[in-house]
């Protein structure tokens, strides 16, 4: 069978059925297992389901930041058949979802709980300097760390991508600030969000630098928190309590020379050749796969640990040309009620870091119907898309 | 050998991980020359090393001195020192240098005012020994 009509024989056959949080909060006193407990807990109540229907896990947290799919397993008392671990990165969020709707597919597990904890403000030593052992790496850590030259912490990759990019498209700090100032007004919506008061453009522009050209604003927080998402099988979602949230299409991470963790392609950060990169046909599978145009995408969700990271998101999925992102951005367009609201829980930069699981919470709870005064409007398809390429289509 | 002029016990800043794939350019950089891996099939130099060519996949493989020549294709100013080490020089610059031969690499400044540094700067290499064993390879703007 040839890869396009396997791709859509995965099609809508799996679904989020529960989704369930931890409180979020900076310096709370809980382990990874404590707040990760409530999260998966909160999503077996929220599905209607109870512990004995967990076969499968899909880890997104443990080194070098704590516990592993097996601590985890044993901790919980659970029986299971199917794991796929991976360790605290934003960039391993989509492949945790996809391994989920590919092992329920396939048929290796029925349900499979993806979990992340996040202990940042105890962990945070690990995040740049001297304790940031994967950042040690030789010729350059994982984010484009260099610690010889003082190059180090994940942000320093972002900073450097958006350095770049603000010199070959003219971008500026002041067009930045539309994404954390966006994402603040969505926070405001939303009380389960860490950082809910107004964030100004003149307040912007008088904080500190950390990076430059990243100021503190730029910054994710640092904060702890867990999130759990049960997939299982379109089937069996509909004996559930919870109206199915539907796996349409995906596609997976890119990786190669031309691509920075951090950057879009065709950007020149690293090794990366340097052109002013539209998506092709065979960058936007994601669509594909799901039989849904990008014009129906009622809401856009993206790691968004360091500001610059939106607008590279934004340009790699097609949403705008290259380097038009800056602008592209302003007038309200990604905030509430815009034309393509982002992140709408306030997302890493104001609601809580939590991997980027707490976007995968919030598109669910949209696609319910479920939240409130921030809810989009007559919403039906929602996508997570990354900087570095890799996406889940959802519909209810 | 190269002259020492740092202090070896007072240099406290992270040093390389030198490893079978990266020895020569440090190697070379302890003999204040840039050193980067070379394949003779097509003829291109590329970073990182590795123990093949990334383009066409041979192994004809040698370490060769490049001119040293680049422009800086990126650059920050970090304002926040996360390593102690590094606190004395906030803010301080890292770079990325496009070299002339093609990649790119991460790196440091040196005696570059950072109202000048900008993305295009023609800039050249220089070696600052840190270590009895340890050069880095840094740069300055052009001369010429
Ligand atoms: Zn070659």
């Amino acid at each position: 069978m040839p890869a396009r009509e396997r791709r859509a024989a995965l099609r809508d056959r799996t679904a989020i059925v529960g989704v369930g949080a931890s409180v979020f909060g900076r310096g709370l006193p809980q382990s990874q297992l404590q707040l990760g407990l409530r999260a998966f807990k909160a999503a077996l109540d929220d599905a209607g389901l109870r512990r004995e229907d967990v076969d499968g896990l899909a880890i997104n947290l443990g080194w070098p930041l704590g516990t592993d799919y097996d601590r985890v397993a044993e901790t919980f008392g659970l029986d299971i058949r199917y794991a796929n671990q991976t360790w605290t990165h934003g960039r391993f969020v989509t492949l945790a979802l996809q391994h989920a709707a590919l092992a329920v597919h396939a048929g290796l597990a029925e349900c499979v709980a993806c979990l992340t904890a996040c202990s940042f403000t105890q962990e945070k030593d690990l995040l740049g300097g001297p304790h940031d052992i994967e950042g040690m790496r030789e010729e350059g850590g994982t984010h484009g760390e260099n610690p010889v030259y003082g190059q180090t912490s994940p942000s320093g990759g972002a900073a450097l991508a958006f350095s770049r990019y603000m010199a070959r498209y003219g971008a500026t700090g002041d067009q930045l600030a539309a994404v954390p100032m966006a994402l603040r007004r969505h926070a405001a919506l939303n009380p389960a969000a860490i950082m809910r008061e107004p964030l100004t453009l003149e307040a912007y522009r008088a904080s500190r630098w950390v990076i430059q050209p990243l100021r503190i604003y730029d910054y994710c927080l640092v904060s702890d928190g867990a999130c759990c998402v049960l997939v299982t099988s379109v089937e069996r979602a509909r004996d559930l309590a919870q109206r199915p949230v539907l796996l349409s299409g995906m596609q997976g991470i890119r990786s190669g020379r031309g691509e920075f963790i951090f950057g879009p392609p065709g950007l020149g950060i690293n090794q990366q050749p340097e052109s002013a990169r539209t998506p092709l046909a065979a960058d936007l599978g994601v669509y594909e796969m799901a039989g849904i145009d990008r014009a129906a995408v009622d809401a856009f969700y993206t790691y968004d640990a360091f500001s610059p990271l939106v607008l590279f998101a934004l340009e790699r999925f097609g949403f705008c040309g290259p380097g038009e992102a800056a602008a592209w951005v302003q007038g309200g367009r990604i905030g509430p009620g815009g034309e393509l609201p982002v992140n709408t829980s306030g997302g890493l930069l104001s609601e809580a870091h939590v991997s980027g699981w707490n976007s995968i919470v919030e598109l669910v709870r949209q696609l319910r119907g479920a939240c409130g005064p921030r809810q989009v409007s007559d919403a039906h398809v929602m996508q997570w898309g990354t900087p570095w390429g890799d996406s889940v289509l959802f519909h209810n | 050998m190269a002259e020492h002029n740092a202090a070896p016990a007072a240099y406290a800043k992270p040093l390389p991980r030198i490893t079978p794939d990266n020895r020569p350019f440090w190697e070379a950089a302890r003999r204040h020359e840039l050193h980067l891996p070379h394949c003779a099939d097509c003829a291109r130099a590329f970073w990182p090393p590795g123990p093949v060519c990334p383009w066409c996949f041979e192994e004809n493989l040698s370490w060769r001195a490049l001119s040293g020549r680049g422009v800086i294709s990126s650059w920050v100013l970090f304002h926040r020192a996360w390593f102690p080490s590094f606190a004395g020089d906030i803010p301080y610059a890292v770079v990325q240098v496009e070299l002339e031969e093609g990649p790119r690499l991460t790196s440091g400044t040196l005696n570059l005012p950072h109202d000048r540094l900008a993305v295009g700067l023609p800039v050249e290499v220089a070696f600052d020994d840190v270590t009895p064993a340890i050069t880095l390879p840094k740069f300055r703007a052009r001369r010429n």
